[in-house]
């Protein structure tokens, strides 16, 4: 259909909410906990749901002093939050209960707002649990905000990292970014230069064995490229991309492709899968990687991500 | 004189006719041979006929004899580790020592052991032995001429033998040996034999954190001697007059009849700055020579200057031109315990340096010193410890001439011996008090002192890695303190021994310590200047935290510094079958046990000599101070 406004077209789906515009459509699921599609100009920008990441592959130094090990717990909780609520705010009205069949029996496909929020309420599976809140703003020029709540508890170890995940189903050209030069880490980023930066494909560090890499801390946005799409009816191959950008203040991110799992299970580079795809992590909290040595030494408490604090961080996807 | 294959077994005997240690000057003909290559140098580079045997039973017992039949001998390059080559199990272990868990084994005069144990290498199963052939012919510069043979570095026990004739052995892997042909020489077909044995009694204190190779795994040159030679050349420069002057005392080891040598220095923009002619044999030594208003050498101006000596003989012909760099700096441990150099208080802004090419292992070209120096420029890094052992012999010129700061050390480490799963536990650790020990490593200190005496770039002595430390490494400290006031002594080990360090360092020296640690030593009236002779281990994605060691440097004078564990990873390319890619791999990748696994990968540079994402932090943390 034509859009006859500048409003988003609101879809109350039996399983997902659709949100429309001149340029995009993105899907919202019920069943999948989260953002399942982000179409921008015909083009997927999703693989899978994002998901909160808690994990990082070991580095040398965790190996070491043990911090996988303790903090094995998140590991599994990287792997395996589940989605235990999800709650519906059209123009600052929340939907409830979610209008799912057969409640959304009372809409037309003529729906439309100038905001719509969905918070995905994560549960952890660590001992004891806590929660990690998604909440995904998407406002009529197609603008995504995605703030996300770390919910602190004592008792549980520190955390390798927190993040939010974004798997995108081709891999990457490239990407773009505003922030600090070369790989950063909250304890080692005094050397590096501030900027933009473009890279070429999607660089993994390659230590001998691999590991946590690619970070970039501080980062006010990044662009990444794809030219690829896995849409059997796309024929073309011309670049197009989709930004990041903070909002309250700088975030960090990594954009590899692989996810921490992977590159947790190769003991050597030649062992990683086929770069096949793009996995965006945009992180709220690091843990830097020490260096006082490497078979004990922790790494110095302010680059520690205690559990017990809550974590708070936001962005905007846009085009 | 006859090989006795029991030496091996015996660390009292370490070298049989091996020439004294002296000064790594070189030599030419004329003046015009400076830039072309000496005529007194013939390099035996190249391909060499071998044979491998995995034991010392099964090596070829006459092969060096002239008669004998090498036609299913292979061939292999020299240098070259012979494991690269293709024989023998590639291994990287760090700590404990290679046999460990395959074979019980102790070092001899330990554990109230008054004897040696018989075969302990000599007749062991894990001891490959390498057996090299090369022919050679002399041309007309080295007929009738003394000849010498420069085998630059072998691991890590040789045999030579000459036409037949048993010429000498050698231990200490990381320090040239030089034997005299002169005997058995003849103008033609000319055999030398060497047989290379993986282990020796040398192995309990060569244990270092590496791949452990064997082989004749750096150059090896014939040498010519003119008939009079300098054979030693010692160059003390010293700094007077409130760091505006300068005196130099030179004196010279000659072999040959008495000869005339007419010394002249000279700076970088020929301009002759002093002469001065000795007549004599043996030993000569010229007077004082005063110069003003000098150039000092510092890693900001690494001012050198140029000394040439020829040597004339009595009929007045010119027999040899020894040109050698030297640099004025003044390094001073004063009443406020703190070194300064050249009036100003040293900080080491420094890094360990293993010699290491992917593709060849230790076999490393002048290519890749240049490339290192230049990283290490580019990186605001001044000083490198020549772990665990002495370099090729060109690194200490390139970093005189690059204004990079050595802690030169020496052939030393035996951690094996004292240091088991963490733990410490000298039950048998060498040299110790050990008299029987002692000869062998104090044979290291002074190979290291003779050799590299004249580079201004040496500022420190080490006498060696995680080693432990008893009156053994304590005479190493005096041997030093006796032949060398220009410069310090480093020792780590000591930390272990307390009661020693009034006789061991001038340095409180200490590895991976937390900076709270250093801090609490530093506040607790300390004894000696502190240095980190290895920190910051960058094992991986590592090298977070440097903030708080340059802090240390602004809070505390006593704190130098110190130096980044380390300059590049230990890795290998391999085929890999199954990707059909060139990969790199690492400690146990080669199906040896015990391994240490990727811990030989802790460097600033990948293998492949690219920097890693951390090299940004270190130069500019390098850059402040």
């Amino acid at each position: 259909m034509a859009y006859t406004s500048n409003q988003l077209h609101v879809v109350y789906g039996d399983g997902s909410l659709g949100l429309g515009g001149t340029n995009f459509h993105y899907l919202f699921s019920y069943e999948r906990g989260g953002l399942e599609s982000l179409v921008v100009n015909s083009k997927e920008w999703l693989y899978r749901t994002p998901t909160p990441l808690f994990w990082r592959a070991t580095t040398d130094n965790d190996h070491g002093n043990g911090f996988s090990v303790k903090s094995a717990q998140w590991y599994a909780a990287d792997r395996f939050a589940t989605c235990q609520d999800i709650q519906l705010t059209v123009d600052d009205q929340v939907v409830s209960p979610l209008p799912i069949a057969p409640l959304n029996n009372r809409y037309t496909n003529h729906e439309v707002a100038d905001k719509v929020s969905l918070a995905y309420q994560f549960v952890t599976t660590t001992i004891p649990s806590t929660t990690v809140t998604i909440t995904y703003t998407v406002t009529s020029d197609g603008m995504i905000n995605v703030a996300t709540h770390y919910a602190g508890q004592a008792d549980l170890p520190e955390l390798p990292a927190f993040g939010l995940r974004f798997v995108m189903p081709t891999a990457a050209t490239g990407f773009d970014y505003t922030g600090l030069s070369g790989e950063t880490y909250p304890d080692r980023m005094a050397g590096a230069t501030k900027g933009q930066f473009h890279v070429d494909g999607l660089p993994v560090t390659p230590y001998l064995v691999p590991q946590e890499c690619g970070m970039h801390m501080q980062a006010e946005a990044v662009t990444v490229t794809r030219s690829a799409t896995q849409n059997n009816a796309d024929r073309q191959n011309t670049p197009f991309s989709l930004s990041f950008s903070q909002v309250d203040g700088p975030f960090a991110f990594s954009c590899l492709p692989y996810t921490a799992a992977e590159l947790e299970n190769a003991t050597h580079m030649e062992e990683l899968p086929l770069e096949r795809r793009t996995v965006l992590s945009i992180y709220g909290a690091v843990r830097g990687v020490g260096g006082i040595d490497s078979w004990g030494a922790e790494v110095e408490k302010p680059y520690r991500i205690p559990a017990d604090k809550d974590i708070d961080f936001s962005f905007n996807i846009h085009f | 004189m006859q090989a006795d294959l029991k030496w091996l077994d015996d660390p009292e005997v370490f070298r049989v006719n091996q020439l004294p240690a002296h000064s790594d000057h070189h030599y030419y003909h004329d003046t015009d041979e400076l830039t072309s290559g000496s005529r007194f140098v013939k390099s035996l580079n190249g391909t060499w006929r071998f044979n491998f045997a995995k034991t010392p039973a099964e090596r070829p017992l006459d092969f060096f004899k002239t008669d004998f039949d090498s036609r299913n001998f292979d061939t292999i390059q020299v240098p070259g580790h012979i494991e690269l080559a293709g024989y023998g199990q590639i291994q990287y272990i760090n700590t404990l020592y290679p046999w460990e868990g395959q074979i019980f084994r102790r070092p001899p005069y330990t554990l109230n052991s008054d004897q040696l144990e018989a075969g302990l290498f000599s007749d062991a199963t894990d001891n490959t032995v390498g057996s090299y052939l090369k022919t050679f012919d002399l041309n007309d510069t080295f007929k009738d001429q003394r000849v010498i043979i420069q085998f630059q570095g072998v691991e890590e026990a040789l045999y030579v033998w000459l036409n037949g004739h048993f010429v000498g052995y050698a231990e200490d892997s990381f320090t040239p040996s030089e034997f005299d042909l002169t005997p058995y020489l003849q103008d033609t077909d000319n055999l030398l034999a060497v047989r290379v044995y993986k282990r020796s009694t040398a192995a309990f204190i060569e244990d270092q954190d590496m791949f452990r190779f064997s082989g004749i795994f750096r150059d090896v040159n014939l040498m010519a001697l003119p008939a009079t030679h300098i054979v030693d050349l010692d160059i003390q420069p010293v700094v007077t007059n409130d760091y505006k002057d300068g005196i130099l005392n030179v004196s010279t080891k000659l072999s040959g009849p008495a000869a005339t040598l007419e010394l002249k220095v000279t700076d970088n923009d020929g301009s002759v700055l002093a002469t001065q002619t000795q007549t004599g044999a043996d030993q000569v030594t010229f007077d004082t020579l005063s110069m003003v208003d000098i150039e000092l050498w510092s890693p900001q101006a690494p001012n050198l200057y140029n000394l040439t000596i020829d040597v004339y003989s009595a009929d007045n012909q010119l027999l040899e031109v020894v040109p050698y760099q030297f640099g004025f700096r003044q390094v001073e441990l004063r009443d406020d315990k703190v070194i300064y150099v050249n009036n100003e208080r040293l900080i080491i802004n420094g890094v360990n340096r293993h010699e290491w090419n992917a593709r060849t292992g230790r076999v490393i070209t002048i290519a890749h010193m240049q490339a290192d120096v230049q990283t290490m420029l580019d990186n605001n890094i001044n000083a490198d410890r020549t772990c665990h052992y002495p370099d090729q012999l060109p690194w200490y010129s390139l970093c005189d001439q690059a204004g990079i700061y050595l802690m030169a050390e020496n052939n030393l480490e035996s951690h094996g011996s004292w240091q088991k799963m963490g733990a410490i536990e000298p039950s048998y650790n060498v040299p110790g008090d050990n008299p029987h020990w002692l000869e062998a490593v104090l044979d290291r200190a002074r190979s290291n002192y003779e050799w590299f005496k004249n580079h201004p770039s040496i500022i420190f002595w080490s006498l060696g890695n995680e080693s432990y430390a008893g009156e053994d490494i304590a005479a190493m400290n005096a041997f030093y303190k006796e032949h060398d006031d220009s410069r310090l002594v480093h020792y780590e080990g000591v930390v272990h021994t307390p009661e020693l360090k009034d006789r061991i360092s001038d340095v409180e020296s200490r590895m991976y310590e937390t900076p709270d640690n250093i801090a609490a030593y530093l506040d607790d009236n300390p004894a000696k200047p502190f240095i980190d002779c290895e920190y910051m281990h960058d094992m991986g994605n590592s090298l977070g935290g440097m903030s708080s060691y340059n802090d240390l440097i602004d809070k505390y004078p006593m704190y130098q510094g110190g130096f980044i564990w380390d300059f590049i990873d230990q890795a290998l390319f391999v085929h890999d079958s199954i990707s059909n890619q060139e990969v790199l791999r690492y400690g146990g990748d080669f199906d040896e046990r015990h391994s240490d696994y990727e811990f030989s990968g802790d460097g600033l540079l990948f293998a492949d000599r690219t920097p890693k994402p951390a090299m940004q932090e270190v130069k500019y943390y390098y850059g402040l101070h």
